[in-house]
C-alpha cells in the first residue's frame, strides 16, 4: 500500500529499532481531518508531542493507543501492523495509555481501579498484587492506595490513572496531558518518573507545557493541523528559538512559535486552518 | 570447590583500576562465587580513593533513607484489607470484574424493579395479564443490559478498556453473559409466578431474548452497540405492542394473540433458535470490527 521505504532507511545502524512507526497515517472525524500522511517513528526515551489545541496530538495517542481506528496508512506498535488483529491482544500487552479523560467505578479504591486494569491488560494474577503497589507508589499514592477514587482530588485521579497506565512496566507508554492538575511539586516529580521510564521504554507523552517538554523528554515532535511540523530535540528547538527569535518566554517556547511559523509559511493551506 | 584465588597483588591492580579489563572481568566472575576473595577485595578497594567517596555516598543515602522511605506500616494495609472483601487478587473480585458496568449498576435495579414489580401487581393489585405484560416486556430487558455494558457511552472506564487486551469481542460476551444469566431465570423465575390467563409459557421469552441478543451483538460490528440495540429493542417493541395499540378491541386480548404467534408453537420457537444461529454465525464472522467499537 504505502511506501514505507523511507522509514525502514531511517535508523542509524546503532540506533535501537523503533518501538512505534507510523506511515502516512491518516485520521479523519466525520468530515475533518485529524492527522494527515503523518509520517513518524519513536524508540526509547521520552517523547514530547507538543502542538496548538486540536493539532492532532490526541487524535494521534488514541491511534497509537489503538483505540481509534486510522482512515489510512499504516502503523505498527512492536514491530505489529495494529490492523492486524490476531496479534493486537500482543500489541496492548505492551502497552499503558494514560486518557486525556478517563471515568471510574463509584466504589473503587485505588488499588481496586489499578487491579481492575491489571486484570484487563492479561496479567498473571499472582503478579498482580505487588504490581498494583509498585504502580502507586511510583506515583507517590502509597498512603492512599485504600481510598475511594472518588474522595481524591484531580491531581490525585490523574496519578492514579498515571499508575494504571504503568502497571504492566509497559514497552510503549502512552499519556494524553500527565500533568494537567499537578501542582508545581508534583509535576517535578513527575518528570523524574517520566525520565526514569524514559530509559527502557518508549513514551510518548502529549503536552502543552514547554517546561515538561524542556525538563524530560529527549525529542520532541511538534504537530500542528494533523502535520508534523518539527522533529527534534528540546535543545535544538530552544536552538531554532533563538535564531529565529519567535516570541515567547523560554528558549524552548521561542522555538515552538518560531516552528510553527515556518510550518505554516512553507504548507501550503496550512496557515488556513 | 576452586582452590584459586586472587593474588594480592592482582587486587591491588584491580582495586586501583589498572588491571587489564579482561583480567578484570574474570576476577569479578571469580568474586561472585567466592565470598573470602569478595572481602579481600573490598577490603583492598576501601584502602584507595574509593574509601571517600563510598563514604559520601552513603551518608548521602542515609540522610535522605528517612524522609524517602517512612516504612509503609505494614499492619496497616494488611488491617484495612482484612475486614474487605476479598483482595484484589482473588477470584471472587475477577468475577465480580467481569460482570461490566451494567450488572454493576443501574440495569440491575431495573431488571429487579421488572420482575418483582410484575408479582406484586398480580398478586397484590389483583391483575390478571400481568404475564402477557412481562413476556412483552422480557426480551427487551437483556438488550437493554447489553446496550449499558460496553462502550464509551456505558462504560465510565472504556477509554482506558479499549486499550487493554480484554477489550473487543470477548469482553463484550462476557459482559452479555453476565447479563444473560441474571435476567433470564430472574424474569422467567418471575413469569412463573404469574397467573398464566392463556399467555404462552413462562419460559417462551427466552428463545427470542436470546436470538434478539446475539442479533444486538451482530449488528453492533456494523453500527455500533447503542444503535444496534436501538434498533433489535425497538423493533420487537414495534412488532409486539404497534398492532395491539392500534388494535381496535381489548389491549390485552391483542397482546395475547400477538404473543401467542410470535411465541406460541414449535414453529415460532423454531424461527427464534434459528435466527438465534444465524446471529451468532454472523457475529463471528464480525468479530474483528469489535476491537473498534466506537462508532456513535
Amino acid at each position: 500500500m504505502s511506501p514505507v521505504s523511507h522509514l525502514a532507511s531511517r535508523p542509524s545502524p546503532g540506533e535501537p529499532a523503533a518501538a512505534v512507526r507510523t506511515a502516512g497515517l491518516r485520521v479523519r472525524h466525520r468530515r475533518t481531518v485529524a492527522l494527515d500522511s503523518v509520517d513518524l517513528d519513536f524508540g526509547p526515551g521520552v517523547h514530547g508531542l507538543l502542538g496548538p489545541n486540536g493539532a492532532g496530538k490526541t487524535s494521534l495517542i488514541r491511534v497509537l493507543a489503538t483505540v481509534a481506528e486510522p482512515s489510512g496508512g499504516r502503523v505498527e506498535i512492536l514491530g505489529h501492523d495494529i490492523r492486524d488483529h490476531r496479534r493486537r491482544g500482543e500489541v496492548r500487552r505492551g502497552l499503558g495509555y494514560l486518557p486525556q479523560d478517563f471515568g471510574y467505578y463509584p466504589g473503587f479504591t485505588v488499588r481496586e481501579f489499578v487491579a481492575y486494569v491489571a486484570w484487563l491488560k492479561e496479567m498473571p494474577a499472582d503478579g498482580v498484587p505487588a504490581a498494583v503497589e509498585r504502580a502507586v507508589a511510583r506515583v507517590g499514592l502509597a498512603d492512599r492506595i485504600d481510598a475511594k477514587v472518588r474522595r481524591l482530588s484531580g491531581g490525585m485521579i490523574r496519578r492514579v490513572g498515571i499508575a494504571q497506565a504503568v502497571v504492566n512496566e509497559p514497552p510503549v507508554l502512552l499519556l494524553d496531558e500527565p500533568t494537567a492538575g499537578l501542582d508545581p511539586e508534583q509535576r517535578v516529580e513527575f518528570r523524574e518518573l517520566l525520565r526514569e521510564l524514559g530509559v527502557s521504554s518508549t513514551v510518548i507523552v502529549s503536552t502543552h507545557l514547554v517546561e515538561d517538554v524542556a525538563a524530560a523528554c529527549t525529542e520532541v515532535t511538534l504537530v500542528d493541523a494533523g502535520r508534523v511540523a518539527y522533529r527534534g530535540t528540546p535543545p535544538s528547538l530552544a536552538a531554532l528559538g533563538e535564531s529565529e527569535g519567535g516570541p515567547g518566554d523560554h528558549p524552548i517556547e521561542r522555538g515552538y512559535t518560531a516552528a510553527l511559523r515556518a510550518h505554516r509559511a512553507s504548507a501550503p493551506g496550512g496557515a488556513l486552518r | 570447590m576452586n582452590d584459586w584465588h586472587a593474588s594480592d597483588h592482582l587486587m591491588t591492580r584491580y582495586a586501583d583500576g589498572s588491571l587489564p579489563e579482561s583480567d578484570a572481568w574474570s576476577l569479578e566472575t571469580h568474586l561472585e562465587r567466592c565470598g573470602g576473595c569478595a572481602v579481600r577485595v573490598s577490603r583492598a578497594v576501601r584502602a584507595t580513593a574509593a574509601e571517600a567517596v563510598l563514604a559520601e555516598v552513603r551518608e548521602a543515602v542515609l540522610a535522605e533513607a528517612p524522609a524517602a522511605a517512612p516504612a509503609p506500616a505494614p499492619e496497616r494495609p494488611a488491617a484495612a484489607r482484612a475486614h474487605r472483601w476479598p483482595s484484589t487478587g482473588s477470584r471472587a473480585v475477577r468475577v465480580l470484574w467481569a460482570l461490566g458496568p451494567a450488572v454493576r449498576g443501574a440495569w440491575l435495579p431495573a431488571v429487579l424493579l421488572v420482575a418483582v414489580g410484575a408479582v406484586a401487581l398480580a398478586h397484590g393489585g389483583g391483575f390478571a395479564h400481568a404475564r402477557p405484560w412481562l413476556l412483552a416486556l422480557a426480551p427487551v430487558v437483556p438488550v437493554a443490559g447489553v446496550a449499558l455494558s460496553y462502550g464509551p457511552h456505558a462504560d465510565p472506564m472504556h477509554e482506558i478498556t479499549a486499550a487493554t487486551p480484554a477489550a473487543g469481542l470477548r469482553l463484550v460476551l462476557t459482559r452479555t453473559a453476565a447479563v444473560l444469566a441474571v435476567s433470564l431465570p430472574l424474569l422467567t423465575l418471575a413469569g412463573a409466578l404469574l397467573p398464566s390467563t392463556g399467555a404462552p409459557n413462562a419460559a417462551a421469552w427466552l428463545l427470542p431474548g436470546l436470538a434478539l441478543t446475539l442479533a444486538s451483538l451482530a449488528l453492533a460490528g456494523y453500527v455500533g452497540l447503542r444503535a444496534a440495540t436501538a434498533v433489535t429493542g425497538g423493533a420487537w417493541l414495534c412488532a409486539v405492542l404497534g398492532p395491539v395499540l392500534t388494535a381496535p378491541g381489548g389491549l390485552t386480548r391483542e397482546l395475547g394473540l400477538r404473543l401467542s404467534s410470535y411465541l406460541g408453537g414449535a414453529p415460532a420457537q423454531g424461527g427464534w433458535a434459528a435466527a438465534a444461529v444465524l446471529s451468532a454465525a454472523l457475529l463471528a464472522a464480525r468479530r474483528p470490527a469489535f476491537h473498534f467499537l466506537e462508532k456513535s
